[in-house]
């Protein structure tokens, strides 16, 4: 900015030197025409002044010579004429000098007055036109008219010889005075030309000068130009600027062509650099991003923290006719000038390298975290427990391969198979988390969420199939993992000096109230039953912990489950728990207003019935609101407003037992995805059960499950 | 562990030359995981990858839906040479799209093929294998992508 203003003080210093020149030339021109003019007009002057000089004296001896011819009696009319010739040629050149105006008045009226003189006699001798001779045959002899004419004549010269001397001394002394202003308009012309050859030289120095000091000016700017360009050549970001109408100006890094594969930068619309490379939403959130950069009132720093550009996956030219994903980041600086933002520099990098680093890093991270979570979450686990939870979700990813493996070609074919991989997926969470292995909860988790995604497209292909059954896949790979580490810690304690003590703990902080109870009568539990206990037990104290309430959860009958239904009777037990802790339960601040006991209790018991047997869930929660119920499912879109107003409250509370039905609008662990009551009821409805829902608001919610006797229940896959 | 685009490279491969050759694009069926032996069509083309990631990638189809493709394709030679030259076309399609899309990252080998429906597939051990179906009118293929 500061070179650019001392470069035009130059330019207009250089310019201004070479009109002063013309200028001063001009001047020096002009007034010089007029001084020779005048010179010029002087000289002709004193020319004339000479020649009249010389007039006196030619008139006194043209009239001496008239006056001799005419004592000789020879001819005077040759004389007679010279005389008149020259009196015409004084009056006519001392007109001349009565027009200038540079001579002394009084002087050319002297010479005037002078003049003036002469002529009362030399007018009668002009004026004589007769013959001044008679001739006869004695000789010739004046005539009258020739005496007069003869004194006339010697009159006029008498009076010539005496006064031609004075008129030329007048005459001379005009000359003189005319010499002297001759002279001096010389000198002055001499001096004239002198200041103004020296002025030019002085001026055309002073732009040589300026000139000299351009030139380096211009090889400095040379160089700087060049180093710009060695640095945009060299630099291995893009950089670029963008004017007011968002578009790329001439300038920019050669980083920039390798980036984007083109170089036909100049005047392109940012809007069309990044099109067809980032999603259309990406490019309107950039472009609204750009616009925002031009407001004055934006702050950098803020706008700096708020860039969407920051890093940005985009897919480019391989260079081999393919296309790769890369990622850039966009830095933006404003560039102010004195009316507010000029420009916006924008600086790309490639930072792929460091993102896929940063990702890696992230991965070996997380699997380090989860690798520890899961030795924690193992070290309070029973290894049998955790060995029968593998084999389960083994054979439900197994059974969710088989879902993926169905032949499907439409759009319905692939939709089927989301609620089937939804349940199964739900289920394998739900027995994760409840025994604390949450890096496998996490797994699915996000599984799910992929599976969730899918519901939400309007049309499902293979393609969209393809990162779940990546994910699958690695989900497999960290069951095997889980596997290898369980065995290991068997191993472990297998080896350990008191096999009992790693075990106590988790052991004596699990057993509920009811436990020692059942434990201790004829019913024998089997060991699945009791590792049921405590997985629920330990499933209820995270729950707790992890929304903030407290939970004490009431076990009985669990021993008498028979084997058959074991494990439905603990996928639903645990997604009724969590329903319980999420939904039901208050917090100890409101059952505290309420006037309920700070702990929310929950309540599960399995005993035989008329037909078979009876699992009794209840919570002294919130309880079931069939309103509640009802808005959830208009705002699910799983029935209308009209169908949910017609619904009686029984209906509504079925409601909780349709595919995809959550009061729920946010995703979580625990709740959220619709799938859990579902699930329950399709279990108990495979086992060929019933299950029913009552409830009492503010005061309870109780399930109550019948399922026939184990030998009549359907055979399960 | 294997990256979507890495296997959307492979199936963009095999999808591209029924869209090429037959001017009918194929589609892609839900995609697994392989559990025991590969269900194996009638011929093979398979290409060896070795570099980043190490394995075999295959492409087995019945003689039915080769058959269709030639006629597809205006050739009046249904021999088993013809069939066995369509495969491993198709395998030579997948590896200049993986060479394309990964450059020197991959050492891709020269496409070679195996007949039969119990064909020695060489199998990297470590290696997940993804069953991709590839179907075309009313046939189907599969692909499969057996990498570390």
């Amino acid at each position: 900015m500061q070179l650019s203003g001392t470069d035009r003080n130059r330019r207009f210093l250089a310019a201004g030197a070479a009109v002063a020149v013309v200028t001063v030339m001009a001047l020096v021109l002009i007034v010089g025409f007029r001084l020779a003019t005048r010179i010029r007009a002087s000289v002709a002057a004193l020319q004339t002044t000479s020649v009249l000089q010389t007039y006196p004296a030619v008139i006194s001896q043209q009239l001496a010579a008239l006056r001799g011819q005419l004592d000789t009696l020879e001819y005077t009319g040759r004389v007679h004429g010279e005389l008149a010739a020259t009196i015409a040629n004084f009056n006519k050149d001392f007109a001349t000098i009565e027009r200038r105006h540079d001579l002394d008045p009084a002087a050319i009226q002297r010479a005037q007055t002078l003049w003036q003189s002469y002529q009362p006699v030399l007018a009668p001798v002009l004026a004589f036109s007769g013959e001044p001779y008679d001739d006869t045959d004695t000789g010739s002899s004046l005539s009258p008219g020739g005496r007069v004419y003869y004194d006339q004549v010697r009159r006029a010269a008498i009076f010539a010889a005496e006064n031609a001397t004075v008129l030329h001394q007048q005459l001379a002394s005009l000359s003189g005075s005319l010499q002297k202003r001759t002279s001096a308009a010389a000198a002055r012309l001499r001096t004239l030309l002198f200041v103004g050859v020296l002025t030019v030289l002085a001026l055309a120095m002073a732009a040589l000068y300026l000139q000299l000091a351009r030139g380096r000016h211009e090889r400095a700017a040379r160089d700087a130009q060049e180093q710009t360009r060695d640095i945009l050549k060299t630099v291995r970001e893009g950089f670029f600027l963008l004017d007011a109408d968002y578009r790329i100006g001439s300038v920019w890094s050669e980083a920039l062509t390798r980036l984007f594969g083109r170089s036909d930068f100049a005047g392109l619309d940012f809007e069309e650099l990044l099109r067809d490379k980032v999603s259309p939403e990406t490019l309107a959130t950039a472009v609204k991003y750009i616009k925002l950069l031009w407001g004055e009132r934006a702050r950098e720093n803020l706008m700096k923290s708020i860039n969407p550009l920051g890093q940005l996956e985009v897919s480019m030219d391989n260079g081999r006719g393919g296309k790769e994903t890369r990622y850039l980041q966009f830095d933006f600086h404003r560039v102010m000038g004195p009316k507010g933002v000029k420009h916006v520099l924008c600086a790309v990098g490639d930072i792929t390298s460091n993102v896929l680093l940063a990702r890696e890093l992230q991965e070996a991270q997380e699997n380090a975290h989860s690798q520890l979570d899961m030795m924690v979450g193992m070290l309070h686990a029973d290894p049998l427990q955790v060995s029968t939870f593998l084999d389960s979700a083994s054979a439900g990813l197994k059974h969710v391969n088989t879902i993926l493996k169905e032949p499907a070609r439409t759009d319905a074919e692939f939709r089927k198979k989301l609620a089937g991989l939804s349940r199964e997926l739900h289920s394998i969470k739900g027995e994760a988390s409840a025994l604390n292995l949450m890096s496998i909860a996490q797994r699915v988790h996000h599984l799910e969420d992929m599976v969730g995604e899918l519901k939400g497209k309007s049309e499902l292909t293979g393609n969209d199939f393809l990162p779940v059954v990546l994910k699958l896949d690695e989900l497999l790979a960290h069951l095997r993992g889980v596997r290898e580490m369980t065995a290991r810690l068997v191993t472990l304690k297998d080896g350990s000096p008191e096999p009992g003590a790693t075990l106590s703990v988790p052991q004596l902080r699990i057993v509920s109230a009811e436990q020692p109870a059942a434990a201790s009568s004829t019913e024998r539990p089997t060991r699945a039953a009791g590792d049921l206990g405590t997985m629920l037990q330990q499933l209820a104290a995270k729950l707790a912990q992890d929304h903030g309430k407290r939970i004490t959860l009431t076990l009985s009958g669990l021993g008498e489950v028979p084997e058959a239904y074991l494990s439905t009777v603990k996928d639903c037990v645990i997604q009724m728990l969590r329903n319980a802790a999420v939904h039901g339960i208050e917090p100890s601040d409101a059952r505290r207003a309420t006037a309920k006991p700070e702990a929310g209790e929950v309540r599960v018991d399995f005993h035989r019935s008329e037909k078979g047997y009876e699992l009794v869930f209840q919570d002294d929660g919130a309880g079931l609101s069939p309103e509640t119920l009802k808005q959830a499912a208009v705002r699910k879109n799983i029935l209308t407003g009209e169908e949910a107003a017609a619904l009686d409250n029984r209906a509504a509370l079925a409601l909780i037992f349709r595919p995809g039905f959550s009061t729920r609008d946010e995703v979580s662990m625990d709740a959220g995805r619709g799938v859990g009551m579902d699930v329950v009821a399709r279990a108990v409805y495979a086992l060929g059960g019933k299950i029913g829902v009552s409830t009492n608001p503010g005061r309870f919610t109780r399930f109550k499950i019948a399922l026939p006797e184990a030998s009549q229940a359907p055979a399960v896959a | 562990m294997l990256r979507e685009e890495e296997l959307k490279t492979f199936v963009d491969g095999t999808t591209r030359y029924f869209e090429v050759a037959a001017q009918q694009p194929a589609t892609i069926g839900s995609p697994y995981l392989l559990e025991g032996e590969p269900a194996m069509h009638d011929y093979t083309g398979i290409i060896s990858i070795s570099g980043k990631r190490e394995g075999v990638v295959y492409f087995t189809a019945p003689r039915a839906m080769l058959t269709v493709l030639l006629m597809k394709m205006q050739e009046n030679d249904f021999s088993h040479e013809s069939m066995r030259d369509l495969v491993g076309e198709v395998a030579n399609t997948i590896s200049g799209n993986a060479r394309r899309d990964f450059g020197h990252d991959f050492v891709i080998s020269v496409p070679s093929v195996l007949t039969g429906d119990k064909p020695d597939i060489p199998h990297k051990p470590g290696a997940r294998s993804f069953v991709i179906p590839i179907n075309w009118r009313s046939h189907s293929a599969k692909l499969v992508v057996s990498l570390t």
